[in-house]
């Protein structure tokens, strides 16, 4: 075995490091042939995460915009420009995505039905859920409209309704179709008039349960703490015991199975919230005074606030710069909560470019980004192989929509790491890279990702594989290691017959995805 | 189970939707480690030995291990510690209650009789080992498997608390070894876990592996070497998880290689996760990895119907099961029990009145057992509220001895804890004397 190096733990903390980072980190300019940026020499092992992914532009945004970039994707983006590509993501109808639309269609052709029709024949079957967690991996993984399925998984935690949930069956779907992915790249304000005028959330947080005489305070207080001005948005308990109020009425219609504002439920009578305040005197009325309240929430300062510093640790850093969160705050303000705005400015930020290396994949991530770079496809016909995914998926306890309290998945690296999440992940890179499992899916064989002309060492095969996988080739210490893992040296010649390019094959695939190089985002 | 859902409406929390998923998979949830606060101290200590304890600035725990069974899907109570002497409990459970002059009953006090598919826990009890408290609730009846466990597990009502309780336990101390803190028999840790301080989740000791190598050690050796070079230099958030990994795998494997048979003649019922998960727990505990609290689920008690009768079905089986594993992994620690407490939760128990499906509906006040050899068994503890309609709460046995004084009173008495406040914000200083002071 290779002795274990010397340990070079890091001992600044990670905000420090962060730092450090932030300062440290030499842009590239954009632009670079492909060529060259793959031939670049290799750099020292350092003590940040930036050292891990090349210091160029184009692959940052892919890694921040998408599921995962591909040799195909920086194509595109390396004759666009970054701004012509972002432009196209950010106005994804103006992007063909049939394969994906089909494939969702042919697979999952009960996503379409409406609540009427899912109401009348499922008859509590949970099928229709479980179908919306699966579809969400096949659109993060083959949709080419990366950066709006980023988006529609980044609402559906912040408003999240977790699915699968009791009580979901018929409407968890159409609360992702009408809700999240309608406005997804809308307003802010209408995705909340909509979230809170949903059978799913109305179910979900107990409003449809909340009535004047015995109000449940479960939505009221996530509107507040949780949708729109955060924990410290500086309202009070009686603050949030009058939200729930205002709030009385929106509900469900047990015979039907849609959102209804029931007047006899809701309490009538001055109401004060924060800044906002209405005579609520006509149970009658008093949907258009919940829609009142909503008005202001969403556009709410400390809205701006929480909504911008959730982008940036979405998008930038787990600790985001305030510089770019009031910017970001911002616009959201000055554009009317319109969400398109506020990702340009994010995108073509300062503060975004020199943000390199500081964010982790978490497993979903991990697990669609390691599907595209090795060119996996869906299953011929069926969905074994998707539904296998979403099992791996879950057992990294992150499959998507399924977080169970309704804060949403938590989106710092230091949320998600653990040992079981970690060799879960190293069991998954060897497991796809292998094919053993789902094995319904399709997966081109793993010597297409060898240039056309075999490489003539070891040294070659290493830094030719890791430039396919990781877009770079390693640092003179881990290539070292991927060699001592084969046992050979840089020189050692390959030919035909080397295990490297036969059973190991895999095996040598799977332990660059399990390094830093492929987890930094 | 099916998974169906009625249509019925809001009236109410009975009357609302059950749709009663596959819990065991759907409800044990994640845990995320914020700050795997010892990984630094791991990182260097591989090498010393697979069962060493980490050299700690402080002094190593040495309070019980305790080991939470968490019977997911809401376990009945009244037809496993049986309130034979309460004159309504018949009445509310004409078909699916146990006769209370069956001749298997196991008289516990004047009041309970222990079911008899349980009869394996007898010697327990008898030594003092095996107690039970009665109509425990927590500080709302929630009737939603979800958020009765998501509450049950968060452990601080009218608090934002966001962290779980056996987190904020294993944050009171100093940092342990990775395993620490252990979800067996599942690779999601519940959602007691969710916080700061780091666990394993695993299915299995024996599947607790790399798959890319096997059983086979030189591989394993190969990616060890291999994997802790390539995190060289990396940032510490994934640095230290890693080294973490390697050495729980060196320590699995090692594990693997001893094999491990249970002693003192204990047999885990056969074909049971809920027996290998506890001989599993028993197998690190005695290999002394610095195991402190371990938690495993064992599910399907949602029985709203065909629950079975006392002679047979899915009670009886589950009872069965059940018992036989807590005996036989009594009986595997041998003297080693007196270092252990077991409790078991579940989210709620069930509605008195039985339904019309042969069955019983989701509940409030449950039964908690309990497994120690420093644990006040052979007792029934707690205050009983009855089961007269006046006495129900909604239906319900009134849950007036709150679950969190059961595991404050283990936590304080055996388990060394400080400051149960922190870990149960509010709980207050009420106890049922169900533990006896860890010398």
């Amino acid at each position: 075995m290779p002795a274990r190096p010397a340990s070079a733990t890091p001992t600044l903390s990670r905000r420090r490091l962060l730092h450090v980072t932030a300062l440290g980190t030499g842009v590239a300019v954009g632009g670079t042939a492909l060529s060259s940026l793959l031939s670049a020499t290799p750099a020292l092992a350092g003590t940040s995460s930036a050292d891990f992914v090349p210091a160029d532009l184009d692959l940052h945004l892919l890694r921040r915009a998408t599921y995962g970039p591909t040799p195909n994707l920086l194509n595109q983006i390396r004759s666009a420009g970054r701004d012509a590509w972002l432009d196209r993501q950010l106005a994804p109808a103006s992007i063909d995505d049939s394969f994906c639309d089909e494939l969702i269609a042919q697979r999952y052709p009960h996503l379409s039905w409406s609540i009427d029709q899912a109401w009348n024949n499922l008859e509590g079957d949970w099928s229709l859920m479980m179908d919306l967690g699966q579809a969400a991996i096949a659109r993060a993984a083959w949709s080419k409209r990366q950066l709006f399925e980023v988006m529609a998984d980044f609402w559906s935690n912040h408003l999240n309704v977790t699915n699968p949930f009791d009580g979901g069956w018929w409407c968890r779907h159409d609360y992702d179709k009408r809700v999240i992915r309608k406005h997804a790249l809308g307003r802010f304000h209408d995705m909340l008039v909509a979230s809170a005028t949903h059978p799913a959330m109305m179910l979900y947080l107990n409003n449809a349960e909340s009535t004047k005489d015995s109000p449940n305070e479960n939505y009221g207080r996530e509107l507040l703490e949780l949708h729109t001005v955060g924990v410290d948005g500086g309202y009070s308990e009686e603050d949030m015991r009058r939200s729930t109020l205002v709030m009385t009425g929106f509900g469900m219609n047990w015979d039907n199975g849609h959102f209804v504002y029931e007047p006899t439920a809701h309490y009538t009578g001055q109401v004060q919230v924060m800044g906002w305040g209405a005579a609520n005197n006509r149970a009658g009325k008093g949907y258009d005074v919940g829609l009142s309240y909503l008005a202001y929430l969403a556009r709410h300062p400390a809205t701006a606030q929480r909504i911008a510093v959730k982008l940036c640790q979405r998008f930038v850093a787990d600790d985001p710069p305030q510089s770019l969160v009031d910017k970001l705050a911002a616009t959201y303000l000055a554009q009317d909560t319109a969400i398109v705005p506020v990702l340009r400015k994010l995108f073509r930020s300062p503060e975004f470019a020199a943000s390199i290396g500081q964010k982790i994949r978490r497993p979903m991530e991990d697990t669609v980004a390691t599907l595209r770079i090795l060119g996996v496809k869906p299953d011929l016909d069926g969905t074994n192989g998707i539904q296998g995914l979403y099992w791996m998926i879950q057992d990294l306890a992150h499959a998507p929509m399924a977080w169970s309290p309704p804060n949403g998945y938590p989106d710092e690296a230091d949320a998600w790491r653990s040992a079981a999440g970690t060799l879960g992940r190293w069991n998954m890179h060897m497991s796809i890279a292998a094919h053993w499992w789902p094995d319904d899916l399709v997966r081109p064989p793993l010597r297409d990702l060898m240039p056309a002309t075999d490489p003539k060492t070891h040294g070659d095969l290493v830094d030719a594989l890791s430039k396919r996988l990781v877009f770079r080739t390693m640092s003179a210490a881990h290539r070292d290691a991927v060699l001592g893992f084969l046992g050979r040296s840089a020189d050692d010649p390959v030919d035909r017959r080397s295990e490297a390019l036969g059973w190991r094959l895999p095996y040598l695939v799977a332990l660059i995805l399990d390094s830093p190089y492929h987890e930094v985002r | 189970m099916t998974r169906s859902t009625t249509k019925h409406g809001p009236a109410g929390a009975a009357m609302k939707p059950c749709a009663c998923p596959d819990l065991q998979s759907a409800m044990s949830r994640r845990s995320f480690l914020k700050r795997t606060a010892g990984a630094g101290l791991v990182a260097g200590i591989a090498s010393q030995g697979m069962f060493t304890r980490l050299a700690f600035a402080g002094t190593p725990y040495d309070g019980d291990v305790l080991v939470i069974l968490s019977l997911r899907g809401g376990m009945d109570g009244l037809n496993a510690i049986v309130p034979v002497a309460d004159p309504d409990y018949p009445l509310w459970r004409p078909n699916v209650g146990i006769p209370v002059n069956h001749p298997g009953l196991y008289q516990l006090d004047s009041m309970f009789g222990m079911h008899p598919a349980m009869a394996s826990l007898q010697p327990f009890w008898e030594s003092g080992a095996f107690g039970v408290v009665q109509a425990v609730g927590m500080a709302q009846p929630n009737r939603s498997h979800f958020q009765a466990m998501e509450e049950m597990e968060r452990a601080a009502p009218g608090t934002s608390v966001r962290t779980g309780w056996i987190d904020r336990v294993l944050g009171l101390r100093e940092a342990g070894t990775s395993f620490q803190g252990v979800q067996m028999g599942s690779s999601l840790a519940a959602s007691a876990f969710l916080g700061n301080s780091p666990e394993l989740a695993m299915w299995s000791v024996d599947s607790f592996g790399l798959d890319a190598a096997g059983d086979d050690d030189d591989e394993r050796a190969r990616w060890d070497g291999a994997l802790r070079a390539l995190h060289t230099g990396a940032p510490d958030v994934l640095a230290a998880p890693t080294s973490t990994t390697l050495d729980a795998l060196q320590t699995t494997a090692s594990l693997r290689a001893a094999g491990y048979v249970p002693e003192h003649g204990a047999v885990y019922p056969s074909d049971s996760r809920l027996g290998d998960a506890l001989q599993d727990v028993s197998r690190l505990i005695k290999a002394d990895v610095g195991l402190q609290v371990a938690a495993i689920d064992y599910g399907d008690w949602d029985m709203h119907s065909d629950m079975g009768t006392v002679d047979g079905g899915w009670m009886v089986d589950h009872l069965t099961e059940l018992s036989g594993a807590m005996a036989a992994f009594g009986t595997d620690l041998g003297p080693a029990l007196n270092d252990v407490s077991l409790v078991s939760l579940t989210e709620f128990g069930r509605r008195v009145q039985e339904n019309g499906s042969g069955g019983v509906d989701h509940g409030f006040g449950q039964s908690v057992l309990m497994l120690g050899g420093g644990l006040r068994g052979g007792q029934v503890h707690g205050a009983w509220p009855g089961l007269a309609e006046d006495d129900l709460v909604d239906g319900d046995v009134d849950g007036v001895n709150d679950y969190r004084w059961v595991l404050a009173e283990v936590l304080e008495k055996r388990c060394r804890a400080s400051s149960v406040s922190t870990v149960f914000p509010g709980v207050g200083s009420e106890r049922l004397g169900l533990a006896n002071v860890k010398p």
